[in-house]
């Protein structure tokens, strides 16, 4: 406290300030989409980062709402462009689970090809970009290239490279003929030879060693205290994963190992990103031998019954959370998502703070923010907004939780 | 240093660039069931509009021609999701594997 | 007579545009590398296979908006780009192309010449400092903390050879290597490889590219600049690209020296700088495509616990030679 005191004295004494605020955002080359980050800068070293993530809020909870539920597979899918699988099946699940049905076993089986080949899309699209972050633009270059042998996979399933629209609600859109098999196997044999040598680079490059490893510690801890999810959680030595705990699609059937590393920093997220990879190739192998044969769909009629359901998905991105709720009609009454890069973020902020022997320079910001994976296309925040008064605002907990006392919902 | 002789052997290698649309163009492969363009029958509709019903963007819209109600398309507005060819009962609805829709004039976006 | 020459000389060939337009020859060059080394191709389209890509850039950025912020320091903030240019441009008449001596030659001008990239750096510092803006300033600090950092072993590195020739004029030590033996490959090849990597730093490329990383501080010292400003910072960075590869060329692969013809003499020297120049751009292009960037305390201790002490075993192995 007396140290603030006097170093606020100094300032206003001094007639240039000492330490200033770096501001990363709304636009900026290290992000890929819009939030407004601001850094306390000493010299290098940051010592305070102040969050804000709502540039991208699109009102998709109000328009699901007025879509009827077929519709509204479309709109959850454009939620995030990368994880539209992860969206689809989350909604799809949340769906069938109000109406009581089970799909047949080769649909599940599709689908669970379908988010793997979208898992392997997301982290190969994901480690070129963090090779940018870094400076080191071949292996963006090679690992972007090889990224395009499983974009024609997904272009050959599903009818487009993409946003596949494959989950609906009752099964899957398309099946999978024995010649697209064989093109799967091929591809998924090329990308392993691919991976197994991105790996390599990555553990053995000095210069990406010297930017990755010791930077961005998150502690087991906090990392559960902070609920992190996803591949930021398990690079922290904790052992979490949806697939694992609370399983859907048939993955207990088909065997994986939940990948974790102990060290805590970046190269470890990036470890767990390529070894997740291989570990999809192996599922999506295992998929293609052991496929039932079957229908692929059932019919199901337009309005489900009255009730609500939650489904949880491993997103490449970590623990996705979808809300439904029903009152009868052919419009969903309430709908509400929680994407992972929301619950990571006050973890990244633990990151980018430095505190005792724990240095971050200005050069670690970008691949420190990189290292979690983010899609603020998927992180909204709520607003409030009084009509009458024009006036907006933005809640903090306790003050949600009085405002909820008085209005006796809690 | 790891990436040494990979980027030396790259030297000797043939491009991965295809030199799209200038040059080789038919080098892009296009797979069976993309979902492209919007082809419409007029004869086999039968005007149960199930296809504006279900569709999310508000592409399909209903008008009325001397053989009763019929959906026209706007591009400008489609997501290419290709939910009206699965609900249509006819079959008259069915997505090309046409992806080159740029256009100069607003008039070829609307499909009839 | 023999100043009118002179003047002409200074002007058109080899001086000031057999300059410029080698430097958009050389940027074109190293990005089509950069490219085949990752396994795509570069510019493609202007001009035939490209080669007019950057003197498309470099007219584009021209025609520009050019803004100067109010904040800034606006008689340094203008002059320094065309300080820049003219720093690197008046190097370049100091080096041997056509002829085993510079048109500008004095006994003395190899300080001369590491003298110039240094001042070069400090018209950086300063750009970056006069433009006020916090991206700027962090990237001229960062600048200032490198040039610590590479200053030292190009120096000892040089005065190496200095040590070996037995001379600091530039003639005098192509000469040398003409009755002898290419430094390269003789005794001065731990020099080589200090040389080529302190030139990397100084001309601020991955994996030294710290002032002006693009994903971390927008753009470094150059963010403020715009239109013309940043068209002549552009052009700087060419000719300091080609200014680094000839002075390598003069120091260690012997000049514009080669098998002759006499009499083609002025054709010659030419064609053999200009093959050894590119020899050096490759294994530039190669260093830039082999690495990611480094942090700036990195870079620092990289360069004082292992450039540092080679260069100084690189000084004592040539006085035990010589």
């Amino acid at each position: 406290m007396m140290q603030e005191e006097n170093l606020q004295k100094e300032e206003k004494k001094s007639s240039y300030e000492l330490f200033f605020d770096i501001p990363v955002g709304p636009q900026h080359p290290a992000l890929k989409e819009p939030a407004f980050f601001k850094f306390k800068v000493e010299g290098e070293k940051v010592t305070g980062v102040d969050v804000d993530v709502s540039y991208n809020h699109r009102g998709i909870e109000k328009a699901l709402e007025q879509r009827n539920y077929i519709q509204n597979i479309y709109l959850i899918e454009r939620i995030c462009g990368i994880c539209n699988v992860a969206h689809t099946l989350c909604y799809a699940q949340a769906v069938e689970q109000l109406y009581g049905k089970e799909i047949p076993t080769r649909a599940n089986y599709i689908r669970l090809l379908i988010e793997e080949l979208a898992r392997i899309h997301s982290h190969m699209l994901w480690l070129g970009v963090a090779a940018h972050e870094i400076g080191f633009d071949t292996l963006f270059m090679y690992v972007w290239r090889d990224r395009e042998v499983v974009m024609d996979l997904i272009e050959m399933l599903t009818g487009n490279r993409v946003t596949t629209a494959i989950n609906t609600i009752g099964g899957v859109r398309r099946d999978i003929s024995d010649e697209a098999k064989d093109k799967v196997k091929k591809g998924m044999n090329i990308l392993e030879e691919r991976l197994k040598y991105y790996r390599k680079v990555a553990l053995n490059d000095p210069t990406v060693n010297a930017r990755c490893s010791g930077v961005g510690i998150l502690k087991p801890r906090d990392a559960i205290k902070l609920c992190a999810v996803g591949p930021t959680l398990r690079a922290s030595g904790i052992k979490n994963d949806v697939r694992k705990d609370d399983s859907y699609a048939l993955h207990d059937e088909v065997p994986f190992n939940v990948i974790t590393y102990d060290t805590m920093d970046v190269l470890a997220r990036v470890l767990v990103r390529v070894d997740e990879t291989l570990e999809s190739v192996n599922m999506v192998k295992y998929c293609l031998d052991h496929m039932p044969s079957g229908d692929v769909r059932i019919k199901l009629p337009l309005s489900p019954p009255v009730g609500e359901a939650v489904s949880r998905v491993e997103a490449p991105r970590g623990e996705l959370i979808h809300y439904v709720r029903s009152n009868g009609t052919k419009n969903p009454e309430r709908y509400k998502v929680r994407t992972p890069t929301f619950g990571n973020i006050p973890s990244v902020c633990e990151m980018l703070t430095s505190k005792g022997d724990y240095e971050v320079n200005i050069a670690d910001i970008p691949i420190v923010l990189a290292s979690i994976d983010p899609c603020f296309s998927c992180t909204a925040r709520m607003e409030f907004r009084d009509v009458s008064k024009d006036k907006t605002w933005i809640w903090s907990l306790e003050e949600l939780k009085a405002y909820c006392k008085r209005q006796g919902s809690l | 240093m790891s990436m040494l002789k990979e980027i030396q052997k790259s030297l000797f290698k043939k491009k991965a660039t295809v030199l799209y649309p200038f040059k080789e163009r038919e080098k892009v492969h296009i797979p069976e069931g993309l979902r492209g363009k919007i082809a419409f029958d007029r004869e086999k509709c039968t005007g149960c509009l199930l296809c504006a019903r279900f569709c999310p963007s508000g592409a399909c819209e209903i008008v009325t021609d001397e053989k009763g109600k019929r959906p026209i398309f706007h591009l400008e507005l489609c997501l290419f999701c290709s939910q009206c060819q699965e609900v249509c009962p006819k079959n008259a609805i069915k997505l090309t594997e046409e992806f080159e829709l740029a256009a100069f004039d607003k008039k070829a976006f609307t499909i009839r | 007579m023999n100043l009118l020459l002179e003047l002409l000389q200074i002007l058109f060939f080899p001086g000031i545009l057999f300059a410029l337009l080698l430097a958009f020859i050389y940027e074109w060059l190293d990005r089509k590398i950069y490219a085949k080394l990752q396994n795509r191709v570069g510019p493609l389209y202007t001009g035939p296979n490209g080669i007019l890509q950057p003197f498309a850039d470099f007219i584009k950025l021209l025609a520009k908006e050019d803004i100067v912020p109010d904040e800034t320091d606006k008689p340094l903030f203008n002059a320094l780009p065309i300080v820049a240019l003219t720093l690197s441009l008046t190097g370049f008449l100091v080096l041997p192309i056509i002829d085993l001596r510079g048109i500008i030659s004095f006994n003395g001008d190899l300080i001369f010449l590491i003298a110039l990239m240094t001042l070069i750096c400090i018209v950086i510092i300063y750009a970056g400092i006069s433009s006020s803006n916090r991206f700027s300033t962090v990237g001229a600090e960062r600048a200032a903390l490198q040039l610590l950092g590479y200053e030292i072993p190009m120096m000892l590195s040089a005065a190496s050879i200095g040590i070996l020739a037995n001379s600091m004029w530039v003639y005098n030590i192509v000469s040398v290597q003409v009755n002898t033996v290419w430094f390269l490959v003789g005794p001065g090849i731990l020099g080589f490889a200090i040389f080529i990597l302190c030139g990397q730093a100084e001309l601020e490329r991955i994996p030294f590219d710290i002032p002006e990383a693009e994903t971390e501080i927008v753009a470094g010292w150059l963010t403020e600049f715009s239109g013309r400003k940043l068209a002549l910072f552009r052009l700087t960075r060419d000719v300091e690209l080609l200014y680094l590869s000839g002075l390598a060329v003069a120091l260690f692969l012997g000049g514009p020296s080669g098998p002759i013809i006499s009499g083609l003499e002025p054709v010659l020297y030419p064609i053999y700088f200009l093959l050894k120049t590119f020899f050096v751009l490759f294994l530039l292009t190669t260093l830039r495509a082999l690495f990611a960037r480094l942090r700036i305390d990195q870079m620092v201790n990289f360069s004082w616990k292992y450039l540092v002490p080679i260069a100084i075993l690189q000084v004592l192995l040539v006085r035990v030679i010589v």
